[in-house]
């Protein structure tokens, strides 16, 4: 993943040393985005890996070993399992925030509410989508293409998404809300930015886990045998 | 005439998985359409402050359009490869009458013949929609069948990384490494002139310009002269990685022998 990141890095290297500026976006504000966008992404699959994995459980009828424990079903499921690449991500996320020179200490607090803020709106959208089988049947591929697409659009700047694609961006696909705010919220700060991304983020992740529950009284056990762990 | 419906069986063979993939190829379709999109985004608002290259945007979104339409044709071979060799299948294949190199390459042959019409026509479409424009139709010749012997190399590159797991066990680290390679100094999303000097020199010694950023490149300048020089240059990389591929499973086929395999 940390190839994965700089080798795409090296795209935007390439344009904004010919062309530094593009509607206000420069090289740093790049790293930003792409820093913020990895960490976040990063510490949901190595932390909450099992969300991805939430689809499949679904359609195989998997969840009933997790409905019989005493812990809360989406936290056990999301839990169940760490992506090696997360940590890939998060350490060269934090490498682009640090080259981007908006760090420092004053605005640390800042900088982990943006990352937790697009970390926190990465795992609900991942459980917002990965719940779609309990009333799609066979939609697991859906549900991984429209996550991954957030990540997509994610890592282009904001400005160059307009009308109706932005109103896609901050709602059904929510990268504005995993990577615009965030950023926006480090590159201009104020308390009022604060509060909206948080408040975005948090009550996306509320829509998610109320989404998830209503599946749940849909679901039908597949009467498997499954071993977790 | 015997090898020829040979394999042309294990053509035949890859049409009809590459059918019946289409899960795989939906996503592609979707994934290729949106790129187009944000690309063509992008390249009016680097427009707004001068583009780095004498060319439009519109130029740009069909030079992109080409590039993926190359990287994303061929099927990811080097995963069946490396499964069939996990689960010690590939020992089975060694005692029919047909190469195993050459029986893989034909079942690419016949995914790239449902593969590529159907990516070339999102490609086209797709550019099209959100440029409104069309390439000359010099371009459009010397595009596609430059860009058909482009994949077909690419597939090579596939089969190679998949053998290699008679080694490696997982060839996905060797998959992601070329991978990025062919991306970055193939130009898949930048024509190579926009390049610093340093990157464009490497890149000249590499197959990979030759595989994505020269065959697109006919979009930006239609040049027949150009033409024959990349034709001998893909068909010399070609023919070297098909004869590593070769070199590869034979030394492979050697060491399964001296085990006993």
């Amino acid at each position: 993943m940390v190839l994965n990141n700089v080798v795409f890095f090296t795209f935007w290297w390439v344009l904004l040393a010919r062309v530094p500026d593009i509607r206000g976006w420069q090289l740093r504000d790049m790293q930003l985005l792409f820093g913020i966008t990895a960490t976040s992404y990063g510490l949901v699959v190595a932390f909450a890996g099992g969300v991805r994995e939430l689809g499949r459980f679904i359609d195989e009828g998997a969840l009933d070993t997790l409905l019989t424990q005493p812990k809360p079903t989406l936290l056990y499921a999301a839990g169940l399992h760490s992506r090696a690449s997360g940590f890939g991500d998060v350490a060269s996320g934090a490498c682009f925030i640090i080259a981007s020179g908006y760090v420092g200490w004053a605005n640390a607090p800042v900088v982990g509410l943006a990352v937790a803020a697009g970390a926190v709106t990465f795992l609900g959208a991942g459980i917002l989508f990965f719940s779609l089988p309990f009333w799609l049947s066979r939609s697991e591929t859906v549900s991984r293409q429209a996550w991954e697409l957030i990540l997509t659009f994610a890592l282009y700047p904001e400005p160059l998404f307009g009308g109706a694609m932005r109103l896609l961006l901050f709602t059904l696909l929510p990268a504005g809300i995993v990577s615009y705010l965030p950023v926006d919220m480090v590159r201009h700060p104020s308390v009022a930015g604060v509060l909206m991304t948080l408040a975005a983020a948090a009550m996306y992740l509320a829509l998610a886990v109320w989404t998830f529950k209503r599946g749940l009284t849909r679901y039908a056990s597949g009467s498997r045998f499954v071993v977790f762990g | 005439m015997r090898t020829l419906v040979k394999y042309g069986a294990f053509a035949r063979i890859g049409v009809k998985l590459a059918v019946t993939e289409r899960g795989e190829l939906y996503g592609r379709m979707l994934f290729f359409v949106i790129i187009l999109g944000v690309f063509s985004a992008l390249w009016r608002a680097v427009a707004e402050a001068g583009l780095p290259v004498a060319v439009e945007p519109a130029t740009l979104v069909w030079y992109l359009a080409a590039t993926e339409w190359i990287v994303l044709s061929p099927a990811p071979a080097h995963v069946e490869i490396e499964s069939e060799i996990r689960r010690g299948d590939v020992a089975c294949q060694l005692v029919r009458p047909f190469s195993y190199v050459a029986a893989t390459t034909a079942q690419g042959l016949g995914r790239l013949a449902v593969r590529a019409p159907v990516l070339a026509m999102v490609a086209s479409g797709g550019a099209f929609a959100v440029t409104g424009r069309l390439p000359s139709g010099d371009a459009v010749v010397l595009v596609v069948p430059f860009g058909i012997a482009a994949m077909l190399a690419i597939h090579g590159l596939y089969v190679v990384t998949g053998l290699t797991a008679f080694w490696l066990g997982d060839s996905s680290p060797l998959f992601w490494i070329w991978q990025k390679l062919l991306f970055i100094l193939g130009g898949l999303m930048l024509p190579l002139s926009i390049y610093p000097g340093w990157m464009q020199r490497l890149a000249a010694y590499t197959p990979f310009p030759y595989l994505l950023a020269r065959p697109a490149g006919f979009v930006m300048a239609s040049d027949a002269g150009g033409a024959w020089d990349l034709a001998w240059h893909l068909a010399a990389w070609t023919l070297t990685i098909a004869l590593i591929a070769h070199a590869v499973f034979a030394r492979a086929v050697k060491s399964l022998h001296l085990n006993g395999g």
